[in-house]
């Protein structure tokens, strides 16, 4: 916790932007930090899958000059909503897509994606979303009126949705990168420079 | 005639129209009995979930499929529905009805005090006479026993009281009220305007008429342009019976106020031709008590009142009571939707929106205004159809899925709301058919031992017409105003899924056909009044919830009126 403080107290004084933070040192710390701060029960997390999807998370929403995923409590969100929230089929895609990310950082780099330096973890994570781009979901003419799940979309379609909830619903996500405003008392347009962030809700 | 009751009066229902007819009869000095079969909310204190932060939403928003798939399989399909209002609705595993899964009808409820009233969409549109009249105009349904002049001044009492917030439009065919000064319209909503009175003259664009107040009145606040009204209003700037009419009729000292109060039929006294009591078991305990009073209202809901009604059966009306005509349960109604289009809006990007507008646009109906006979030339369906529709900039939760990538640039374009999106969905009338109704089933039986309610109730032709016209021109609408990618739509949508049903007590002139008079009173039964969505005899294609309380002010004032010359 006192790590975890510590960084905290790092981004929150603006030494984020000076540190070079999307860099795999500090993701892993920040990771390790997370790792030890999870409590989800009946979690379908190993310790690895944690740390993973931690990193993972800092991927997509990272760090920079405000708060990324794992500040944002994002792989604790994610680690229960796999664990508990998902269908067992959504759970085996995703597992099963970490564990072929897994594989495919082996083929590429002989070396877990843990092991890996940021830029090929990058790599590695594009090449998981090539792959989804290819996945054709189910044919609904309703689903933009409607949005429905789709139980079979592919692992980077529901990681990505996931951290993305995650963070913009966190308080961080909210009210630091995004604008949260729980009482406007008025209703008017503004030019977009004035606020110049979207609302978060 | 001289037993005594323990009430003036018994009001069945706390919702839209139970709150109006609780406060008018309360205020008339009477001593109310008010029953409502879901459990207490307070005004204020109970709205658990008002102003709750996202980072306090359950799952973020996402539903817990599960829990709904067994408990709410019908009210999660709500568009109010979610995580932050659950606590208002039916559950549909303790409360069942029969539904037909292969001619479905969706019967969306609350289960609490207030009922809809507190997770309504808050638009309020007066009938016309091009409504009263529609029946014996095209030979559809009875012919409305009253006429806009009737109902007008009522409409103007009710929307003063209730706060409504609109802009005068000078169509004869949406008549003005009394509105508060109306939302504004955005900038692609104005520019949609344009276009569109411009190349269709007889069409017209305006901001939503809606229960919202824009300005503090009648004791309340306005509107503070938070966002989900039902989750809760605890400066009642939005109405509903909680936080409006239940309060007015509390501060009379006249109402009683019983929640968890399932009624499970009325008795009927063979010698006076009236209602004597109201039998209620209640929810908790299953105890069961009776009520008496002089004078009955019934504001449960359509299909829960008519329930009632089939459900108290006598030797005098061995088919539910006041249904000596045989039309009870049928002539079931509820507004086609699910044509309509959408388009993005190009441009404008640098204009933004400083709070959450509780409306959007409306365009009134315009076809078939003129028509002898119902059918203007070139047009292939009776009555018509309005659009409810906005325009929004889509915000993250659109714009994550389409934009590609992941790091540092991809958070940073969702630092922008995405492009101008224009959305119009239709409501279509749906014309009155006896073959569309509900009733009881012989054996399945509610936790209470009351017989559940089936439906057997689908669109026609006519509606089908409607929708593909109103998909059709909503696409024009669009392309006009200069809308790019535009996606029509055309859903067959369930009945019931506009949470609009209308219907199957209708009043009428006639007694043979008809189950309530000019003054919602039943033919059959003098002391009995039905002034909920039961007593349409056509459905417009407005939304009717004005109209249910503008009836139920006007029924009071009318059934007051006899109470006090002894004429009940």
């Amino acid at each position: 916790m006192q790590r975890r403080s510590l960084l905290k107290g790092l981004m929150m004084g603006g030494l984020g932007g000076v540190l070079h933070v999307t860099s795999p040192s500090l993701a892993r710390a920040l990771a390790a930090d997370i790792g030890c701060s999870a409590s989800i029960a009946n979690t379908c997390f190993d310790e690895s899958q944690r740390k993973m999807c931690a990193v993972l998370a800092e991927l997509i929403i990272p760090t920079t000059d405000t708060p990324g995923a794992i500040e944002a409590g994002v792989p604790a969100f994610v680690e229960m909503m796999v664990s508990d929230w998902y269908t067992p089929a959504e759970r085996e895609i995703f597992l099963e897509g970490m564990s072929a990310l897994d594989r495919d950082c082996f083929d590429r780099y002989s070396n877990a994606f843990l092991e890996l330096g940021e830029e090929q973890q990058i790599k590695a994570l594009s090449h998981q979303e090539d792959l989804a781009a290819t996945y054709q979901p189910p044919k609904d003419d309703t689903s933009f009126l409607i949005p429905k799940e789709d139980e079979h979309a592919p692992f980077f379609d529901k990681l990505k949705e996931l951290v993305v909830i995650g963070y913009y619903h966190s308080e961080v996500g909210a009210k630091q990168e995004l604008i949260y405003n729980p009482m406007p008392m008025e209703y008017r347009e503004i030019p977009f420079v004035e606020v110049g962030r979207q609302w978060s809700s | 005639m001289s037993e005594a009751s323990d009430f003036d009066a018994i009001v069945v229902g706390s919702g839209m129209s139970g709150g109006w007819a609780a406060k008018e009869l309360c205020e008339a000095g009477l001593k109310v009995l008010v029953l409502e079969r879901g459990s207490m909310v307070r005004h204020g204190k109970d709205y658990t979930t008002e102003h709750i932060p996202p980072w306090e939403i359950p799952l973020a928003g996402k539903k817990p499929r599960e829990l709904y798939k067994k408990d709410y399989p019908v009210q999660s399909k709500v568009w109010a529905f979610n995580e932050t209002t659950r606590h208002f609705f039916n559950n549909d595993r303790e409360n069942p009805y029969v539904r037909d899964e292969e001619k479905p009808f969706n019967w969306h409820r609350a289960n609490v005090v207030g009922g809809r009233s507190l997770l309504w969409s808050r638009q309020v549109y007066r009938f016309s006479d091009l409504d009263f009249e529609a029946n014996k105009r095209d030979g559809h349904g009875a012919d409305w026993p009253i006429r806009y002049s009737d109902i007008d001044p009522w409409y103007s009492y009710v929307e003063s009281f209730i706060g409504v917030s609109g802009q005068k439009e000078g169509l004869p065919h949406l008549p003005d009220g009394e509105f508060q000064k109306p939302m504004p319209l955005s900038v692609i909503e104005r520019e949609v305007k344009a276009a569109i009175e411009h190349e269709y003259p007889d069409r017209h664009l305006t901001i939503g008429r809606c229960a919202v107040q824009t300005e503090a009145k009648n004791g309340r606040g306005s509107c503070h342009y938070c966002g989900p009204c039902e989750r809760g209003c605890s400066v009642a700037a939005v109405f509903s019976s909680v936080g409006v009419t239940l309060p007015a009729a509390e501060r009379t000292g006249n109402m009683t106020l019983l929640a968890d109060s399932v009624v499970e039929g009325l008795d009927y006294n063979e010698k006076t031709g009236k209602v004597n009591a109201v039998r209620v078991i209640d929810a908790n305990s299953h105890a069961r008590k009776r009520y008496t009073a002089k004078l009955i209202f019934l504001c449960a809901s359509t299909v829960a009142t008519t329930q009632i009604l089939l459900n108290s059966k006598s030797e005098a009306f061995p088919n539910g009571l006041a249904n000596s005509s045989g039309v009870l349960g049928h002539y079931l109604m509820d507004h086609a939707k699910g044509g309509g289009a959408v388009g993005m809006m190009p441009g404008h990007l640098d204009s933004y929106i400083f709070g959450h507008r509780p409306n959007g646009i409306y365009i009134p109906r315009f076809r078939n205004l003129q028509a002898e006979g119902g059918k203007e030339p070139g047009v292939d369906f009776l009555r018509g159809y309005g659009y409810q529709g906005k325009a929004m900039r889509l915000g993250w939760q659109h714009m994550h899925k389409q934009t590609r990538g992941f790091g540092k640039d991809f958070k940073h374009a969702l630092r922008r709301p995405g492009p101008w999106m224009m959305f119009m969905g239709a409501f279509a009338e749906h014309l009155p058919d006896k073959n569309n109704r509900m009733f009881l089933d012989a054996n399945e039986k509610d936790r209470f031992g009351i017989p559940q309610v089936c439906f057997d109730a689908s669109y026609g032709e006519n509606e089908s017409r409607l929708q593909d016209d109103a998909e059709k021109q909503a696409t024009n609408m669009l392309r006009v105003a200069g809308a790019v990618s535009i996606k029509s739509f055309n859903v067959k949508s369930t009945p019931g899924s506009s949470i609009h049903e209308m219907g199957t007590a209708r009043m009428g002139k006639n007694p043979a056909k008809s189950v309530l008079n000019q003054w919602n009173r039943a033919h059959d039964v003098s002391n009995l009044f039905v002034t909920d969505g039961a007593c349409m005899t056509s459905s417009s294609c407005v939304n009717p919830s004005l109209t249910y309380m503008a009836l139920t002010a006007r029924a009071v004032n009318y059934a007051v009126d006899l109470f006090k010359t002894g004429a009940l």
